[in-house]
């Protein structure tokens, strides 16, 4: 499969689907590890990362963990193609901007990414629609468990998985909830749920994880520690502080219909009017809009648009999926135009 | 002012004595006032203010500085400033200085969780041990004694097979 055939689809992730899916965007879980016998990656030369990369590259294909498994190697790709896989969370940040060998395995539906040679030998990365980490945490499980029985991962009976960084030693695991939270962002109440995710070890980060700014009221939830509780301890945990802040916005959403209606409104069908008839669209612009229309579908004020085309929208708009759309490298005033058109396409269709 | 002892260079410490009710002003340059009293401490150099401030703030890395990971050529220092390790060894050679940071990151230092498929049969015994001793100070924390005493039948069992954790 070569990337260019996945311009026109999205992960599963994105459906729409699973339990609180109006405030739960996705569910995900990636493990870190690394194989014993070599350095840990800012220490290998590069016949090592050689080594590495297609000892684990083999190993998934062989071990045929998924059906219809792609393999795209990150060291000859272009920067847009790079750009694109990290839009659609298939890459992370620093495994795009890194250097070497290196790349990203994944499935069909893109529920399952396995990255090689990213911060640690091996990320193995879950994720799905909604509100769902008890099945997310199962495929996890199974997957390490596979690849756990065909390579020898670094352990410690003390430290647990060892890993580049001591932050994400133990478990090696990290939890992620995306949440859209717009209603708890216009009321400045998100405030207090920073701090109280804060008391548990939890923390609060933008769309593309660590260091990345909020943006269109998508807000992801981690554990920070990875170390001295087990794996469905850490789950368990984000499972009971979710529910709250999913509650905590439905308040302050039907607070916001009972004291400002019209305001709220306007606001809406204003951000719905743009995005059916503006020409130039910014992507910092179009994630305000998608965010307002999307909270319009959930408080039933707007009926003729489906959840899952505006999960899709937030994706398929940014930048690296204008220019694969394209076919070509795009200015920014370029991709203003065309972000325009493909939204005014998408949603006039209906 | 020059300095009333060398002659050459400016003086910067003035002291006044006061010797059988008789007052003296001296007027000195910084390295002759050295030699002239001790009242006058000499200033630290720049790497002495670090060096203090490292151990004020995290004295293991003094003890730590010359260590280095024989296996990746890591040194502890280098972790320091880059803040990633080198190879899985180095959990065991900067054991000491990461404890500290890994109980500070986690709040915890023993890890708990899966263990992996082809891991030794000790490993994997003794990783339970320690899940069942969590579980079992948590029974008895909430005043769960049923549970409790099935956690402490299961510890019995095992501990047949298996020595003590560290």
């Amino acid at each position: 499969m070569e990337i260019r055939d996945l311009t026109d689809k999205t992960g599963e992730w994105l459906r729409g689907t699973g339990k609180e899916s109006d405030i739960v965007i996705s569910s995900r879980i990636r493990l870190a590890r690394n194989i014993t016998g070599y350095p840990f990656l800012s220490r290998s030369n590069l016949k090592q990362r050689k080594e590495i990369e297609s000892l684990l590259r083999n190993t998934i294909i062989e071990s045929s963990i998924a059906q219809d498994i792609s393999y795209v190697n990150l060291n000859n790709a272009t920067s847009v193609d790079k750009l694109f896989l990290v839009e659609r969370h298939l890459i992370s940040k620093e495994h795009a901007a890194g250097e070497g060998e290196r790349g990203v395995a994944f499935e069909k539906s893109e529920t399952i990414s396995l990255m090689i040679n990213e911060e640690d030998h091996l990320r193995i990365q879950v994720i799905h629609s909604g509100f769902e980490l008890n099945d997310t945490w199962e495929t996890t499980d199974e997957i390490d468990n596979i690849l756990g029985k065909r390579l020898n991962f670094a352990f410690s009976a003390r430290f647990g998985y060892l890993t580049a960084c001591p932050t994400n030693v133990g478990t090696g695991m990290r939890v992620s909830v995306m949440l859209h939270l717009p209603a708890l962002g216009m009321t400045k109440h998100i405030e207090k749920v920073f701090n109280a995710v804060g008391k548990l070890g939890l923390v609060v980060r933008g769309l593309y994880g660590e260091g990345t700014k909020v943006s269109g009221d998508l807000y992801q939830i981690s554990n920070q520690f990875a170390l001295g509780k087990s794996e469905k301890e850490i789950i368990s945990i984000i499972e009971s502080v979710i529910p709250r802040i999913t509650s905590y916005e439905r308040m302050a959403r039907k607070a916001l219909v009972l004291e400002s209606k019209d305001q709220l409104e306007d606001r809406i069908w204003r951000s719905y009017g743009m995005l059916k008839a503006a020409r130039m669209i910014t992507s910092e612009e179009i994630l305000q809009l998608l965010s307002q229309v999307r909270m319009g579908v959930n408080i039933g004020l707007i009926d003729n648009i489906e959840i899952q085309t505006l999960n899709e929208l937030f994706v398929l708009t940014l930048p690296g999926h204008l220019q694969k759309l394209q076919g070509c490298e795009l200015d920014s005033t370029q991709r203003n135009i065309i972000r325009a058109s493909y939204v005014r396409k998408r949603l006039e269709g209906l | 002012m020059k300095c009333e002892s060398c002659n050459k260079k400016l003086a910067t410490v003035h002291l006044t004595e006061i010797v059988e009710n008789e007052k003296k002003e001296r007027h000195f340059c910084e390295d002759c006032a050295q030699n002239v009293t001790n009242h006058f401490p000499k200033a630290p150099s720049p790497s002495d203010i670090l060096t203090s401030l490292i151990n004020q703030v995290s004295p293991e890395i003094r003890e730590m500085s010359k260590t280095t990971c024989p296996v990746c050529g890591l040194s502890y220092l280098e972790f320091r400033s880059q803040g990633r390790l080198g190879c899985p060894m180095d959990y065991n050679v900067f054991k000491k200085g990461l404890l500290p940071l890994i109980e500070r990151m986690h709040g915890s230092s023993q890890h708990v969780g899966k263990v992996p498929p082809n891991a030794g049969a000790e490993i994997i015994k003794k990783n339970e041990m320690i899940q069942l001793r969590k579980e079992l100070n948590e029974a008895v924390e909430k005043e769960d004694y049923e549970r409790a005493a099935e956690l402490r039948d299961k510890i019995y069992e095992l501990s047949g097979n298996v020595e003590d954790g560290d």
